[in-house]
């Protein structure tokens, strides 16, 4: 099941040391270890949280490989990015 | 025997640890000091161990096993996503309480998931900190702590009525269990929140005390029978945790919860309350 497998990768960019050091140092070539389709991999290389969450993956995953692994892991860029105009946030890590 | 001496209900809120100052700060004071009026009951309760019912994040099962009900037998430490104010440390588990409710599940009907050794995350941490380790300091004594941790907050999700039948088997295991403990049962979690998802810091009061007040009177079934749709739309994904005050709830077969604070603060993401549950 497509939610399965992206749930999958974003726990191990979640929490996953290994995981995190090889998606930074090639994100592609990480990726490709995983049976995703071209949307799947656009949508995690571009941090499209709000598509994934549409797709089925739980919001503690897309929140917490925000954290990990986006670019500015600001969660005003996160909200946004859903669509949300909360100036709060539920950063679940510190 | 064991006895029961009684039990909690609080929140799990992290954010008070990474944004402490982005609550208006009388609020943040009264959230505080309910934390710590906590520790002073238990303290006084005469409690040597601790049962705290929380849930994982998505952080310590993966999607490899995702345990309904899990129980730390052995050595225990947390939490594993660290931030200011709550670094990892060890933590005393009173290891034969924690067996023996495996064991007493096993012969009647409930297959407890076990971890021999355990890292927490905050849902157990925070009420470990701020009221057992807490107690422990204000009594000098140390009162030891068990990981019980209920899929709350990552679906599949335990039911609400496996969740109260859990606590009751729960208590029926201290109950039976051959020492001089005197056990209190924290459930730790809730209440309104919006966890990773765009309504992330909202907060619904009226949602907040239709639950305080169904936990102060006990009433078990009007908590179980909350579906789980309701839950998610009143409430939010961080809401389902009420499953954690459930289980909580039913392992101190209480007289009644007395309300010790409850505050919505939306900048801290969370409606949340402190109830007492006295036996």
């Amino acid at each position: 099941m497509k939610r399965d497998v992206l749930e999958r990768v974003l726990w191990n960019l979640s929490v996953d040391r290994f995981s995190k050091v090889k998606f930074k140092e090639n994100p592609e070539q990480f990726l490709s270890r995983f049976p995703l389709d071209a949307e799947d991999l656009r949508m995690i290389l571009e941090f499209d949280v709000k598509g994934l969450q549409e797709a089925g993956v739980s919001p503690l995953l897309t929140l917490g490989y925000w954290i990990e692994m986006s670019p500015d892991r600001q969660m005003s860029t996160y909200n946004r990015k859903l669509g949300s105009e909360s100036k709060y946030s539920g950063s679940i890590k510190g | 025997m064991a006895e029961i001496v009684g039990g909690f209900l609080v929140p799990h809120d992290p954010v008070m640890f990474v944004a402490r100052d982005a609550a208006p700060a009388d609020q943040a004071e009264r959230v505080w000091g309910a934390f710590e009026r906590c520790a002073e009951r238990l303290a006084e309760s005469g409690a040597t161990t601790a049962v705290i019912v929380g849930n994982d994040h998505y952080m310590l099962f993966g999607t490899t096993c995702l345990p309904k009900y899990c129980i730390a037998t052995g050595h225990v430490e947390g939490p594993l996503d660290q931030m200011p104010g709550l670094k990892k440390e060890p933590v005393p588990n009173n290891e034969p309480l924690a067996t023996a409710i495996a064991e007493h599940g096993s012969v009647s009907g409930f297959d407890w998931a076990v971890a021999r050794s355990f890292t927490t995350d905050h849902a157990f941490a925070i009420p470990y900190k701020l009221i057992v380790k807490r107690a422990s300091e204000l009594s000098g004594r140390e009162i030891k702590a068990v990981p019980v941790y209920l899929a709350s907050a990552v679906d599949p999700f335990i039911t609400t009525r496996r969740a109260r039948e859990l606590g009751e088997q729960i208590r029926a295991a201290v109950l039976a269990f051959e020492g001089d403990d005197k056990v209190t049962f924290i459930g730790s979690g809730g209440i309104s929140h919006w966890v990773g998802t765009k309504e992330s810091g909202q907060v619904n009061e009226e949602f907040d005390r239709y639950i305080i007040d169904l936990c102060c009177s006990m009433n078990m079934a009007g908590l179980v029978a909350l579906g789980d749709e309701e839950i998610l739309t009143r409430g939010g994904n961080g809401a389902m945790e009420i499953r954690n005050f459930i289980c909580a709830m039913a392992a101190v077969n209480a007289a009644r919860g007395e309300l010790v604070e409850y505050q919505p603060i939306p900048a801290w993401v969370t409606g949340l309350g402190l109830i007492e549950l006295l036996v």
